[in-house]
C-alpha cells in the first residue's frame, strides 16, 4: 500500500446564508438558512514513499482542506484515508508522531523563548532519542544557517529566519512524511534557495515523502517530480511534471531584434495559423508558436529572409504559464482521459 | 499514564514557566494593577467595618486575611493562562497543536501549571511582604493547616482550569472571546466568593453557590486558611474540589471531542 492513500475523500461545509443588512441578519437569527458547500469532491490519491509531490491550485481550490484531512485535524465528510497505514483522523496522536508539517502562515515555535528551547521541547514531545536529536540539530543548523539566531526567541526573528527554524522544527523527529504548506511564502531568493536545497537533501537522504503546496512555481520546478493540480475541489491533473510540460507547454517564443522594420514579414506572420506575433516596436518583436507544428529554425529562417537579424533569444513555455492558464480556466486539463 | 509520556507534559510546563519569565515586565505591571485593586477593596471594607466589630460573622482582622488569601488564590491562575486557550481557538493556531502527538487538554493544563507555579510563588512572596505591614492578620499556627491550604490551592487551580477550559471551547462557536471571558470572570468572581464571602449572600444564593463548582476556587482555600473548618471538614472540602476538578476535566474532554468534530478550524 502507498504511504498516503485516499479513496473517495470528500469534505463539505455548512455555510450560513445571510441576506444583506440588518434585516437579513435578524432574519437569519430567526430562520437560519444554510447551504452545504462542497470543498473537496470525491478524490483519489496515492503517494509512494520518497515521492515529492507538488499540490497546486488557486486560492480556495481545496488544497488546505485536503492537507488538513490528510494530517488528521479535519474530519472528512466521506471516503477513506490511510497515512503510514493508519487513519489520521481516528488516530490523530499516533498519526501526528509520524508526520511533520510547516504551515507557512503559522509558526509552531514558542514566541518568547529561545528557538533552541522550542526544539528541545519537541525532542520530548516526539520522544526523539538523544543521538538522533543531536545529529539532526547539528546538521540542520549547518544546512539552514541557523547559528546566528538559534538562541533568539521567535519574536525577534525575520520571516526568513523563522521559516527556516519552523522547517527544522518539523523535521527534527525524522518524520516519514512532511506536509509543507507554502514554505517559501514571502521569502527572498537566497532563503528560498536554502530551503529548497534542504528539502531536497532530506528527501534524498531519508526517503522522506514530501507533499508541497505552493504558489511559487520555482519551488515546484526545483523540488517536485510529480504534480497534482486541484481546482474547485477536484483533481484536474495528476502526473509527472515533465509530461504536463511536454503536453501543455507547447508554445515556444523567440524574441527578435532586427536591423530594419519588416512590414511584409509582419503581414505574413499575422496570416499564418499557429503563430502569434507581438510587436514591441518596429525593430523588436516576439514570435510565439507551437513547437510541434513549427521548428525554431523554420521561424528564424523566415525572419532572416526579410532582413538582418541583430539578436534573438528563445524561451520555452514553463510550468508557470501552464498553471496560470489552468487557473484562468483557459485550458481544459483533462489529461487523464487523453492519456488513456 | 506511564512515566515516559509524562515527560512531554513536564517539558511543556517548563517552557511555559520560561515563557512567563520572558513576560516578567508585563507580570509586574499586572501585579501592580491587582495591588491597586486590592488596596481599593481593602479601603472599601475598612469603611464598611468602621464602627462595627463584625460583619456577617467576620471580624475586620479576619476580613483582611480573607482579602489577602483571595488575592493569592486569584493570582495563581494568570490572565495569560485565562486567555491563551481561547486565543488559540480564535486565531486558528489550535491547528498547530492538533499536529502534535499530544493530548490538547493535558498540554494546556501543563502550560497552566507551569505558569501558575511561578506566578503563585511570586504572589506569595509579595503578599508576605505586604502582610508584614498590616497589623492583625490572623495567621494559622499549625503546619497541618498550611499543608491543607496548599492542597486546596492546587485543587483551586484544577477547578479553575476546568472552568476556563470549558469557556474557552465555547470560542469554537463564537468569533470573539471577550464576551465569553468577561462573563466567565463575572460569574466566577461572584460565585466563588472572590467579591464577598459566600456567608454574606442571602441564604438561597449561598446554598446555590455551595452546590456549584466555583466555590472550590476561592471559598475553599479561604475557609481552610481562616481555620473556619476543622481538619475533617477541610479534607471534605478538598475532596469536593477533586470531585469538581475531575468532573470538569471529563466535561472538557467530552466537549472538546464534540467540538473538533463539529467545527471548522478558523483560517487557512
Amino acid at each position: 500500500m502507498s504511504i498516503i492513500e485516499a479513496r473517495g475523500l470528500t469534505k463539505s461545509f455548512v455555510q450560513a446564508v445571510k441576506e444583506p443588512g440588518l434585516k437579513g441578519a435578524l432574519k437569519h437569527l430567526i430562520v437560519p438558512r444554510n447551504i452545504t458547500k462542497v470543498a473537496v469532491h470525491p478524490l483519489d490519491l496515492s503517494i509512494e514513499t520518497g515521492e515529492t509531490v507538488a499540490y497546486v491550485g488557486p486560492n480556495g481550490a481545496g488544497k488546505s482542506t485536503t492537507i488538513k484531512m490528510l494530517s488528521g485535524i479535519l474530519k472528512p465528510s466521506g471516503g477513506s484515508i490511510s497515512v503510514n497505514g493508519i487513519n489520521p483522523y481516528k488516530k490523530r496522536m499516533e498519526n501526528a508522531a509520524g508526520i511533520g508539517a510547516v504551515f507557512g502562515q503559522r509558526t509552531q515555535l514558542w514566541w518568547d523563548i529561545p528557538i533552541v528551547e522550542s526544539f528541545s521541547l519537541l525532542k520530548d514531545i516526539y520522544e526523539i532519542p538523544d543521538h538522533v536529536y543531536r545529529n539532526n540539530l547539528e546538521q540542520f543548523i549547518e544546512l539552514l544557517g541557523m547559528n546566528e539566531f538559534i538562541h533568539l526567541s521567535a519574536r525577534k526573528l525575520s520571516l526568513g529566519q523563522r521559516m527556516r527554524a519552523d522547517l527544522a522544527a518539523a523535521l527534527l523527529h525524522n518524520p516519514p512524511i512532511v506536509y509543507l504548506d507554502e514554505p517559501t511564502i514571502g521569502l527572498d531568493v537566497s532563503v528560498k534557495q536554502k530551503i529548497r536545497e534542504f528539502i531536497k537533501k532530506i528527501n534524498q537522504e531519508q526517503q522522506t515523502t514530501v507533499m508541497l503546496t505552493t504558489h511559487d512555481l520555482g519551488d515546484i520546478e526545483d523540488l517536485c517530480k510529480r504534480l497534482i493540480i486541484i481546482d474547485h475541489g477536484m483533481i484536474i491533473y495528476d502526473g509527472s511534471l515533465s509530461e504536463v510540460k511536454s503536453r501543455f507547454a507547447r508554445s515556444r517564443v523567440i524574441f527578435f531584434q532586427v536591423g530594419s522594420p519588416m512590414p511584409e514579414l509582419f503581414a505574413e506572420l499575422d496570416q499564418t495559423p499557429g503563430i502569434r506575433l507581438t510587436l514591441q516596436n518596429e525593430q523588436e518583436f516576439s514570435v510565439a508558436f507551437d513547437r510541434y507544428e513549427y521548428t525554431a529554425s523554420d521561424v528564424v529562417s523566415r525572419v532572416m529572409r526579410h532582413g538582418e537579424v541583430i539578436d534573438f533569444r528563445m524561451e520555452d513555455a514553463n510550468i508557470e504559464q501552464v498553471i496560470k492558464a489552468v487557473y484562468d480556466g483557459n485550458l481544459d486539463l483533462n489529461l487523464n482521459q487523453q492519456a488513456q | 499514564m506511564s512515566a515516559i509520556p509524562l515527560k512531554k507534559y513536564r517539558s511543556i510546563a517548563n517552557r511555559s514557566l520560561q515563557n512567563v519569565l520572558a513576560y516578567r515586565t508585563s507580570y509586574v505591571i499586572g501585579f501592580l494593577a491587582n495591588t491597586v485593586n486590592l488596596l481599593a477593596i481593602y479601603f472599601l471594607w475598612q469603611g464598611i467595618y468602621s464602627g462595627r466589630s463584625e460583619v456577617g460573622g467576620y471580624t475586620w482582622d479576619q476580613m483582611k486575611t480573607y482579602l489577602l488569601v483571595t488575592f493569592l488564590a486569584n493570582s495563581v491562575l494568570s490572565w495569560y493562562s485565562e486567555t491563551s486557550i481561547s486565543g488559540k481557538i480564535l486565531d486558528g493556531s489550535v491547528a498547530i497543536d492538533l499536529l502534535k502527538p499530544l493530548d490538547f487538554q493535558s498540554a494546556r493544563f501543563s502550560e497552566t501549571l507551569g505558569a501558575s507555579l511561578l506566578e503563585g510563588g511570586m504572589s506569595a512572596v509579595l503578599l508576605t511582604i505586604f502582610a508584614s505591614f498590616l497589623s492583625g492578620i490572623t495567621l494559622p499556627h499549625s503546619p497541618l493547616v498550611y499543608a491543607l491550604f496548599l492542597l486546596s490551592l492546587l485543587g483551586a487551580i484544577l477547578v479553575k482550569f476546568g472552568v476556563v477550559y470549558l469557556a474557552a471551547l465555547l470560542c469554537f462557536w463564537s468569533t470573539g472571546s471577550m464576551g465569553i471571558v468577561w462573563t466567565r470572570i463575572a460569574v466566577t468572581n461572584l460565585l466563588s466568593g472572590a467579591l464577598v464571602p459566600l456567608a454574606f449572600f442571602p441564604d438561597w444564593l449561598e446554598r446555590l453557590a455551595l452546590w456549584l463548582p466555583f466555590q472550590s476556587i476561592i471559598h475553599t482555600p479561604t475557609m481552610i486558611f481562616l481555620q473556619q473548618t476543622g481538619t475533617a471538614e477541610s479534607l471534605k472540602l478538598i475532596a469536593l474540589q477533586a470531585f469538581w476538578g475531575i468532573a470538569l476535566w471529563f466535561a472538557g474532554k467530552a466537549m472538546w471531542n464534540w467540538a473538533v468534530r463539529q467545527v471548522t478550524i478558523h483560517g487557512g
